[in-house]
Parts: structure tokens; sequence; C-alpha cells
């Protein structure tokens, strides 16, 4: 079985150090896949990514077949299997929405573009990097040459983070719990919905046997998590955000079980009243490395409510970026 | 203390074991909690439970680690106990990584750092004792790696010697990959590697017996290359890791960390590893005093390891292994004090 290709982009990073070796370590493509990894980085950090190739070298993975890392995207982004875009233009204290947009806007404009003449037409892109929907945007409008569904944004921590609290709720395993589902944007207005899940098999509301809870402190505390991690560990959740890059890679390369789902931002193709041209979470399946948004789910309308406050923050956000 | 609890629902699974990771708020069990928990230690059907130690004033930032190992949704996470109370943290342990010391302070002599972490291992050795499985398997990774675990050793008398090993997998993993590049050739081609003595400068990595696709390349490698630039790069490595990143190796650390429990624990499959284990153990084979912890070459088979015995030792490795021995003799007799006789 050949190697499949692998780039990082931020990888000299906080969440690129926890990824690497999840990735060299078999936990995403599996215990018998080799992986040929590329490693990019602006040149400013280009003695820490160097660093961090020294470290991956120095673990001695079996699984990996070759590394390379540098700065330019024509390079390092050739021909690859997957991209997960970490980099982005972080945001610094006192900067405006508006800004830190526009930066971001400027990085995936260059990424995107240089993706269009050195990608593959299969290649699969997970864009983690906030703000993550709408760079996500970016990036596909700038590589034309690559199908649309190849586009991805990640809200599986937050899908993640639901299913723990919901677990540590009633007294489960974090596996015990399936099928939440994140809606919307990755920010404070997504939408963690439990209508549809199960825990140990049972519905999840029932279970929980508190709707104030769950319509209230329950959506607030998926939300504010990362906050909540950066009070108590004075750094961001580097981590866990590593762990569900690699999970919501895993799912759409390999496929997800029968009877489950995940979640997922996508380009939307209209599912639940969200227009096209708005990258979405939605509760996706996956099979032969495409997603498929879970249809015919009951909406009522609290939920409907929170799909569209977090569709309208979209919206805003796209047209911000766009409108320069 | 505050505990993460889980129920297992899942009746396939084997038991779950217990891991412990001293130091827990740290770079490195940072990311050896990550790994350990995803399966990398002990494979994907073996559950655990986390029991992770840090100091009183660390508890906050513990707290945020245990978020998110939750958040991390872990399928073989049944438990995470997080606590600053040592009979908590080691209670029935199975598998300890002591990670956890004082790290040299500016203007702290050699001498202080044993000292104070003597005095750490001497807790550490008397809490295993009082607590852990007598199974448990220990691995000392906060550094001087050696004679702490030495320390920990001799203060847990009801814990058979040989359970008690030091962490040289680093230096092993790192040499592998000097000379992978250095032959333009991929590590698992390369085999019979060795790291001897002491994990610190005098450490001697061997490349006499090594073999390159079952063939030896000793008489193959330029000697210069080997004495000049192979010993010092893999001895200076996690400097010139610092000077590139700004940070230490813990991300390397924490897979050697891995590397060397999961092949003491599953076999190594006939493999040479480096561990660095209770000389008392071999009586003196290849000139190693009894009463220190030294890296050997090792064979791990049916959870436990074996030295890889009568190999001819010319006098270019005798002087080196002299050097390396003579520096843990020193260690030893600066914490003399806390070695429980």
């Amino acid at each position: 079985m050949s190697a499949v290709k692998v780039g990082v982009t931020g990888a000299a990073g906080q969440i690129g150090y926890s990824i690497l070796p999840m990735i060299c370590s078999g936990q995403m493509l599996g215990a018998d896949t080799k992986i040929d990894l590329a490693l990019l980085d602006i040149p400013q950090c280009e003695d820490a990514l160097r660093g961090v190739a020294m470290e991956i070298n120095d673990s001695a993975f079996p699984l990996l077949n070759s590394l390379k890392y540098g700065s330019d995207p024509r390079e390092i982004l050739r021909d690859l299997d997957i991209i997960i875009f970490l980099g982005g233009f972080p945001r610094k204290a006192g900067m405006e929405r508006k800004e830190l947009l526009q930066k971001n806007m400027n990085i995936f404009k260059e990424q995107g573009t240089a993706l269009n003449e050195v990608g593959k037409p299969t290649t699969l892109c997970l864009v983690v990097a906030n703000p993550a929907n709408t760079n996500c945007l970016v990036l596909a409008h700038h590589a034309p040459n690559i199908p649309r569904k190849n586009f991805t944004a990640m809200t599986r921590l937050d899908h993640n983070r639901a299913s723990f609290q919901i677990a540590n709720r009633v007294g489960a395993l974090t596996i015990d719990v399936k099928n939440v589902a994140i809606w919307g944007n990755h920010s404070s207005t997504q939408y963690p919905d439990v209508n549809h899940g199960t825990v140990r098999g049972g519905a999840i509301r029932p279970a929980v046997n508190d709707d104030e809870w769950l319509n209230g402190e329950f959506i607030s505390c998926v939300q504010k998590r990362g906050a909540a991690i950066i009070a108590a560990r004075k750094l961001s959740s580097a981590m866990s955000a590593a762990k569900a890059a690699v999970d919501h890679v895993r799912d759409w390369y390999l496929g997800t079980k029968d009877g489950e789902w995940v979640s997922m931002a996508v380009l939307s193709d209209g599912s639940y009243g969200i227009d096209t041209g708005l990258c979405y979470s939605f509760p996706c399946t996956c099979s032969n490395r495409e997603w498929h948004i879970v249809q015919g789910l009951d909406i009522n309308e609290f939920s409907r409510d929170k799909m569209n406050l977090t569709k309208q923050e979209l919206t805003e956000e796209r047209d911000e970026a766009f409108s320069a | 203390m505050f505990k993460i609890l889980s129920r297992t629902f899942t009746q396939h699974m084997k038991e779950p074991v217990r891991v412990v990771v001293t130091g827990g708020s740290g770079q490195i069990a940072y990311s050896l909690l990550f790994r350990i928990a995803s399966g990398s230690l002990l494979g994907e059907h073996q559950p655990v439970i986390l029991q992770i130690y840090d100091l009183p004033h660390m508890q906050s930032a513990l707290k945020g680690v245990v978020m998110e190992i939750s958040d991390g949704a872990f399928p073989l996470v049944h438990e995470i106990i997080a606590s600053d109370t040592p009979s908590t943290v080691y209670a029935d342990a199975d598998y300890a990584f002591l990670v956890g010391a004082k790290p040299r302070g500016p203007g702290m002599e050699r001498g202080d750092l044993l000292k104070q972490n003597g005095e750490i291992f001497v807790k550490v050795g008397q809490d295993l004792d009082k607590f852990a499985k007598k199974t448990v398997k220990v691995l000392a990774v906060g550094n001087p790696v050696n004679t702490n675990a030495l320390i920990a050793m001799s203060n847990a008398p009801s814990i058979p010697k040989e359970n008690f090993t030091a962490m040289t997998r680093l230096d092993h993993n790192r040499a592998l990959c000097q000379l992978a590049t250095y032959l333009n050739t991929e590590v698992h081609n390369i085999e019979k590697l060795v790291i001897w003595g002491n994990h610190s400068p005098t450490m001697f990595p061997d490349l006499t017996y090594t073999t390159l696709h079952n063939q030896k390349i000793k008489t193959k490698i330029d000697h210069i290359w080997y004495e000049k630039e192979f010993i010092p790069t893999v001895q200076q490595r996690g400097t010139a890791i610092i000077a590139a990143r700004k940070a230490s190796s813990a991300a390397s650390a924490a897979s050697a960390a891995v590397d060397h429990v999961r092949d003491w624990a599953l076999g190594s499959n006939g493999q040479w590893v480096s561990m660095a284990v209770p000389s008392d153990l071999y009586n003196g084979e290849y000139g190693i005093p009894i009463g220190l912890i030294f890296s050997y070459p090792i064979v791990c088979a049916n959870g436990s390891y074996q030295l890889v015995k009568d190999l001819k030792i010319d006098e270019f490795q005798h002087n080196k292994l002299r050097i390396t021995v003579n520096e843990l003799l020193k260690e030893k007799e600066a914490v003399v004090d806390l070695i429980r006789k």
C-alpha cells in the first residue's frame, strides 16, 4: 500500500506540535498506513519548524515514510491527499474582528491560489485556523479546480466537548454518547443539539432529565469551553483540538460507523434551509471519502432559532470577508 | 482532588489498568497523557485509568489538562483521577511514569540538582512502596534520571528491583535517526544499536554490534564521523532542539517514554532496545558495578526484560563505559544518605 501524503500548515505552532505525533503514530489513518508528511509554516517560524521536524524524526515512528518542511506553499502543498490548515492569523489583544477576518483572508487566499495550482482534484482539506468556517470559504473560493465537497472546517472539537458534557452529566463514558450535532459556526453562536442523540442507546433528553440545563447551561458550557481551558491552563486547548482534527479526518477518510454521525462544517448544499455559499456545520455520515449531510431530522422552534442565529453570523462574516 | 468518573458500559474490553503520570501539568506529561489515552502504550483493546499527580499549586493547570483529556473523547480512557495526594494517585498503580522533577534553575550546581530531586524521589519511592501494586512497572523520566530511579527503587523495598527503570530510549531513538540519515536508510532497517550508561553527556551510543539489513556496519562507518560527529550530535541533541524551538523536546521525550514502557509490557519482538535498569540484576556483567541504574542492551518479552549477554567489549568501548560508570558513582555519592540500605 502506498503512503498517504499528509500536509499540515502552521505546523510550528501549538496544535501542530500536538497533532504531528498523533498522525505519525497511526491515530488518524490506522496502524497499517504509512505517511508522507509535509509541513508548512511562515519564514519567521523557520527555526521552530526545523525543531519540530527534528523531534518527529527523533521519535523514530515506524509509519513515517518521509518528512519535508518549508515555507513555500507551492512546494509543500503539492500533490497531497490530505491537508490540515492550522496556520492562521491569531487574534491579538484589541484587534477588531474585521481586521482579524482581513488578515486571515489574505493567508487563505494565498494558500488557496497555491493549492489550485499544485493540489490534486482528490485533495481533502480541513480548516482548523479561526475563523475556521470563513477561512474555509475563502480557501475554497481561490481553489476552483478542487471540488467544493473537498473543503471542510472543524467543529469536531465542539462535538467531542458536547459528548463529554452529556456523558459527565449521566455518569457514562464519552463513547457511549452518540449523534450529538453541532450546527453552524465554530464560534460562540454554535448550536450543540442533543435532540437526535443517544447515551447508552437511549435518547439523551430523557436520560439527562433536565431540559433547563440542556437548553441553557449545557449549550453555553460547550460554547465557552475553550475559554474555560485557557483560564485553567493559561494556554489554549491544543491537544484536544489536535485530537478533534485527527477524528474529523479519520472519519472522513475511513468512514463513519453504521448508525453514527459526526459534526463537520461543509459548504452547504441547501439542507435545512442553510444557503449554499456558507460553510456551515451539519451532522454528517462519511463513506468512500465523502461526507453526506444527515437528512430528515426534525428541527423544532428552539433549534431553528439557534440555527438561524449562527447562520446570520456566518452570513455577516462571509460578507465582510468578501467585501474588501 | 477531583475525579472524572465513568462507568464501563461495554463488556468486551479488558479490565482497565492504572497508569500514573507525575508532573502532570508539565510539557512532557501533556504530550505523554494524550499518547497513552490514544492506546499507543498498550494497544487499542486495553482501557486505562489515568492517575495524574502534580503539586498543590499546579492543580488548577492540571484541571485544564483533565478537561482536555475528557474533551478528547478517547474510548480507552475509563477514568481520570487528578490529585496532589499520593495515596490517591499511586493507588494500585500498574504503570508509573515519573516525569515530575525539579528542573535546573539558574546558578544551580549539579550537586544541588541531585539532592533536591533526590528528596523528591525518596518520597516517590516510599509512596510507590505503600500504595502501588507490587507488579508496578516504573519509568523515571525526570532528570537526573538514573539516580532518581535508584533513589526511588531503594526506598521501595517491597517492590522487586527490576521494576524500576530509567529512560535512555530518547537517546536511543535520536541515535537511530542520526545513523539512518548517515546511511541514507530508514530507522527500521537498523538493529542492535546500544546506549550504555547514564542519561547525560557521558552516555555512550555504541555502534559496535549495529546492523543495517542484518549486516554489521561498524567497518563501513567512518570512525572520525562516529567519534567527532555522531556521538556529540546524539549527546547534544536536546540542546539543539531547545535552540531551534526555544522549548525543550517534550514530544519526542514522551514518544520515547511510550516506546520504553510499551516494549517492556508487550515485548520488543526480538529487537534490542536501550533501557537503564538496576545493575544489581547482572552481577558485574560488562564490568558494570552493582548498585547503579545503568543503560544496557535489552530484549523484552513476556512482560519482562533480559540483558543481551556475552557481547565482546573492546578497549574503546571499555574506556567509554568507565567514564559513564564513574559519573554515576559520583552522582550516587552525592545522594548517598538518600539511598536506603
